[in-house]
């Protein structure tokens, strides 16, 4: 337990996987207000920079206080919220945490692409402008006078909320946790997200920047891979407490403390709810000291599930589809392409093209405005800067 | 001469025998068969209890030393066995009526009868009988014994009164067993009770006459929880314990662990004005969980004024004070076995086996019976009688040699209090360590022969005692009634989990004397269940010291890690690094084909880029090439 009270190294990799994508998205903002308005007018631009880091600060804040109250109120109401289907919530939120981190932790590993598609979604948010600019004090109108501040603010709140709801929850999944043990990974993960942001806005070498991502995406998947186990554990030893009156907690690690019927190991040790160091075992691999069936298998499935979905996405990079399905494609399997439908929106190569060359084409107008310089968009696409 | 000497003087006992059955020897019969009845035992709850002859509760029986006791038990359920066992009568040279199942006799069938035919010589006081059936008794199959002496009692009284004691369930044995022997049940926790209960019922009302002796025969006949008694305002005097006399001992509490009995003498006021509370308490340090409508203390009524108020319960300043039985002093001065010369030291522990359910040990051996009740073994097996190996490997026999002194030594390493039973004896308790209690961290001290109290010079006798928490108890005892005798844990439910040994005593006097023979009756009982009335352990009749096919105990938890563990291990290992190296290949491969695509996104040659730049591709490439393009 002593590691988890002050580091809780979940809740550190996922807010330096948050921290990097808001890093990412700022650095592409910042790099498009520096190609289109740093050349032409310096001091709009400098004003617009400004906003920028308005933004991020404002929602880092923002953030910080909602995820302070959050886990503040979670430790304060600890026992009331859970009682005795502890086990139960642990597993739940474990599995929920897999989940999370498992979707957004490949891409990671693309962080090229992520900036590719965050300067896809800027540029489209740059271009929006306001069909009928005569209502002053609309919002719409308002919004775009500070669609600067907006964005980097909007985007910060959104990864930094998602951070929050992660970080709640990864301290629920650690049995006996305490609130101490956050600021640290906290605190950390946000300069190693901000410095990783601050190299790629800055270039540095690639393949270093790399290796970097590959290893910290290893051990966020060890992580999330554990995640899942120990959920499945819960799940099982929930089952097995209720079953029992809760007699089982008090045997310690010795016989009967566990369900031997469903148990393929155990060792009368190491048990990382009881004893100093398996903790971190726990956190970072889901090491258990007893080992149910379900949980093993659970971890390796885990992991085969993994192995096949990158499979699967390799083989499209290479071939441009799934195999076996010529018109498929990965993205094309998640619900959410359909419930936003983002079959609408996707972009060819040449609407891209399109797009980029439009956004280097914007300018400021008499109220200090982004607009886009009437005379280069003859080809917009309505439905494209919708 | 008194009457409590007979015990331990065989020569006279033998004169005493024959002048008791040719002057005034008795002999009761009785027709008992077993059934199944709906009964409202503590006013609150009807439930089925096991009833004799379609009533309940089983008759209290009195009976004079040297009367001849014979009951024929007709096996009246369709679905289970039975016995019947007297407790605490020696039954000298009559061990196969003893009664307990796989030991001195087979199960009776469902609607077959056994005669139980013994005499009672060697005992006179307070005993009791029950089934020895896996926990029958607590569904009510049992009651009082009283043997009267020949002569006189040592004391004076005017009026005797049997109190029984018990803690009674509203679920029967067979749904509490589902529970109890279970593996959602690790920690072997007991049922708990509902209440306490007193001559079958609840609140009893005892009706007194001032300035009276009355001499209470207090009998727990429960199967699980100890009890203290104590009456508002009323001393008791001590006069006997289990069948032993004892000099007098006044005391205003009682602490009587299950199968115990206590006679006092009560001396009653002169006063009629006002009704006293008589209390029973559970000793609830035995208790698992204490349920918040637990009632732990039961109230029943002395009444001197018959149409009086009836007395609200009576509260104790402390429960500490109940009469320690180990200073007791037997009336007729037994001194101090000396010098054991055969010693059995034997462990408690309380652990689960592989099944997942927790068992009672004796030295890392849960009892599990034998194919062949073990009287018979002993019976059959020739000169082998005297090897402890025809017994079985897992009933924790002793072969015990005539006339020898036996102690044992026994170490309680769980955590909870113990009332060991031997039958066929009474003992000497020469030590009973104090409790530790493990809630202060205080680990099991076992008994060290270096350091231990002073030994009485006349230790207290009986058959029934307790033994502290991770605490200790050495009992000596004369191996002079030839039997095959069980020790054991006397709550029912650790005798199921297996706390129980054997001690098989001058096996060779047994098979050459002639009353000690299997009677027709006993080897019928065996066969209609379908058993072997001869055999080793294992029911095997050739080779003795072929325990092939014998009942063994559950396979221990291994140790660490097992093959299934292992291979677990291995694969979870192999998945994990499979996982990491994919998804590192995916990690470091990619790099330069996603790079084209978004080059290409931009509608730019990727061929034209890597010439322009092909040393500083960073970061931030994508804008920085898109200005480019732009100039």
């Amino acid at each position: 337990m002593a590691a988890n009270k002050v580091f809780n190294v979940a809740v550190f990799f996922v807010v330096f996987r948050e921290c990097l994508e808001a890093a990412v998205i700022v650095s592409v903002l910042l790099s498009f207000l520096k190609q289109s308005i740093g050349s032409n007018d310096m001091a709009t631009y400098k004003r617009l920079r400004m906003h920028v880091w308005i933004g991020v600060v404002a929602g880092f804040i923002i953030c910080m206080a909602i995820g302070g109250g959050f886990i503040g109120a979670y430790y304060r109401y600890e026992n009331d919220i859970f009682g005795s289907a502890e086990d139960l919530w642990e597993g739940v939120f474990c599995i929920i945490a897999t989940l999370m981190i498992s979707v957004m932790g490949i891409a990671m590993l693309r962080v090229n692409k992520m900036q590719a598609k965050w300067r896809v979604k800027i540029a489209k948010a740059m271009l929006e402008v306001p069909k009928d600019r005569r209502k002053k004090w609309s919002l719409k109108y308002w919004a775009t006078r500070y669609s600067m501040f907006l964005l980097p603010f909007i985007t910060v709140l959104r990864e930094g909320l998602e951070a929050v709801v992660f970080v709640a929850g990864a301290g629920i999944t650690t049995k006996d946790s305490k609130a101490t043990a956050y600021p640290l990974p906290v605190v950390i993960g946000l300069i190693a997200g901000i410095i990783v942001g601050t190299l790629l806005y800055y270039g540095t070498s690639k393949s270093s920047l790399q290796i970097f991502l590959v290893i910290s995406t290893c051990v966020l998947y060890l992580i999330a891979s554990g995640l899942f186990s120990r959920g499945v554990w819960y799940f099982d030893n929930y089952y097995f407490n209720k079953k029992t009156g809760g007699d089982a907690s008090e045997s310690g690690d010795g016989n009967g403390s566990y369900n031997i019927l469903r148990t393929v190991y155990h060792v009368n040790c190491c048990n990382p709810e009881l004893d100093n160091g398996w903790d971190i075992f726990n956190s970072l691999l889901g090491w258990q000291n007893t080992g149910y069936l379900s949980s093993i298998l659970a971890y390796n499935l885990y992991w085969l599930v993994l192995m096949i979905v990158i499979g699967l996405m390799m083989y499209e990079e290479r071939n441009g589809h799934l195999p076996f399905c010529k018109n498929l494609k990965l993205r094309q399997l998640k619900p959410s392409y359909y419930l936003k439908r983002k079959q609408n929106e996707e972009l060819t190569a040449a609407e891209q093209e399109e797009l980029f060359k439009q956004v280097n084409n914007l300018g400021v107008d008499e109220e200090g405005n982004v607009v886009v310089n009437k005379g280069d968009t003859t080809k917009v696409n309505v439905e494209l800067v919708k | 001469m008194k009457v409590s000497t007979h015990h331990f003087l065989p020569s006279l006992l033998v004169a005493l025998w024959s002048w008791a059955t040719v002057a005034q020897a008795a002999t009761h019969t009785f027709n008992w068969t077993t059934g199944w009845g709906n009964y409202n035992v503590d006013g609150n709850f009807e439930r089925p209890v096991i009833t004799c002859n379609g009533e309940f509760p089983w008759p209290d029986l009195k009976v004079k030393r040297g009367d001849r006791i014979q009951v024929y038990l007709t096996n009246g359920f369709d679905d289970r066995n039975t016995s019947l066992h007297f407790h605490g009568l020696s039954q000298n040279g009559t061990n196969m009526m003893d009664g307990p199942e796989m030991i001195t006799q087979c199960p009776i069938a469902p609607g077959d009868t056994m005669l139980y035919n013994f005499t009672i010589d060697d005992n006179d006081g307070t005993y009791w009988y029950h089934s020895h059936t896996g926990g029958q008794y607590q569904d009510g199959m049992k009651g009082t014994l009283v043997v009267e002496p020949e002569d006189s009692l040592p004391f004076d009284y005017d009026e005797e009164v049997v109190v029984q004691l018990a803690e009674w369930y509203y679920d029967n044995v067979d749904t509490l067993d589902r529970k109890f022997m279970n593996v959602y049940n690790p920690t072997g926790a007991e049922p708990i009770p509902q209440n306490l209960i007193i001559n079958n019922t609840r609140n009893m009302t005892w009706n007194v006459e001032p300035d009276t002796t009355y001499l209470l025969r207090i009998v727990n006949t429960g199967g699980f929880v100890s009890q203290y008694f104590w009456i508002e305002d009323h001393d008791m005097t001590v006069v006997e314990v289990d069948g032993v006399y004892v000099e007098k001992n006044t005391t205003s509490m009682l602490y009587i662990t299950v199968a115990q009995r206590y006679s006092v003498l009560i001396h009653t006021k002169n006063d009629t004005s006002k009704n006293y509370a008589i209390m029973q308490k559970f000793d609830d340090t035995m208790l698992d969980v204490i349920p918040n409508d637990l009632m732990l203390n039961a109230t029943s009524y002395m009444m001197y004024d018959k149409d009086g108020e009836k007395p609200e319960q009576s509260y104790v300043d402390s429960i500490d004070d109940f009469l320690d039985d180990f200073y007791l002093t037997p009336l007729d001065k037994v001194e101090l076995y000396e010098d054991p010369d055969y010693t059995i030291t034997v462990d408690v522990v309380m652990d689960n086996l592989k099944n997942g359910v927790n068992y009672a040990f004796f030295n890392n051996l849960t009892f599990t019976a034998p194919k062949v009740p073990t009287l018979m073994t002993a019976l059959s097996a020739g000169k082998d009688a005297l090897n402890p190996l025809v017994y079985g490997t897992n009933t924790n026999a002793f072969v015990l040699k005539k006339d020898e002194i036996i102690e044992i030594v026994l170490n309680n390493n769980d955590t909870g209090k113990h009332p060991f039973h031997l039958h066929g004896h009474i003992f000497q308790l020469v030590d009973r360590e104090r409790g530790y209690d493990d809630a202060i961290g205080e680990g099991p001290h076992p008994f060290d022969p270096e350091d231990h109290n002073p030994f009485p010079d006349y230790p207290m006798m009986r058959d029934t005692v307790y033994v502290n928490p991770q605490s200790s108890i050495v009992l000596r005892f004369k191996a002079d009634n030839p039997g095959v005798w069980f020790f054991h844990c006397h709550i029912e439910w650790h005798l199921k989990q297996g706390l129980a040994l054997l001690l098989i005593e001058a096996p060779e006097e047994m098979q050459n004397t002639e009353s000690q023979q299997l009677t027709d009756n006993h080897k019928q009982v065996c066969e209609n269940v379908g058993l072997s009335w001869e055999g080793n352990a294992a029911g095997n009749t050739n080779d003795f010291l072929d325990l092939v096919g014998q009942n063994v105990q559950v396979a221990n938890i291994p140790d660490g890690f097992t093959a299934k563990g292992i291979v677990a291990m291995t694969f979870s290992c192999l998945a994990g690094v499979l996982g990491l190296i994919s998804l590192s290949t995916y990690g470091l491969m990619g790099v330069k084909k996603s790079e084209e695509e978004i080059i290409r996104d931009l509608g730019m040659d990727p061929d034209a880029v890597e010439k322009v730049d092909v040393s500083d591709i960073n970061s931030d490439e994508d804008s920085s090439r898109t200005s480019k393009n732009i100039e």
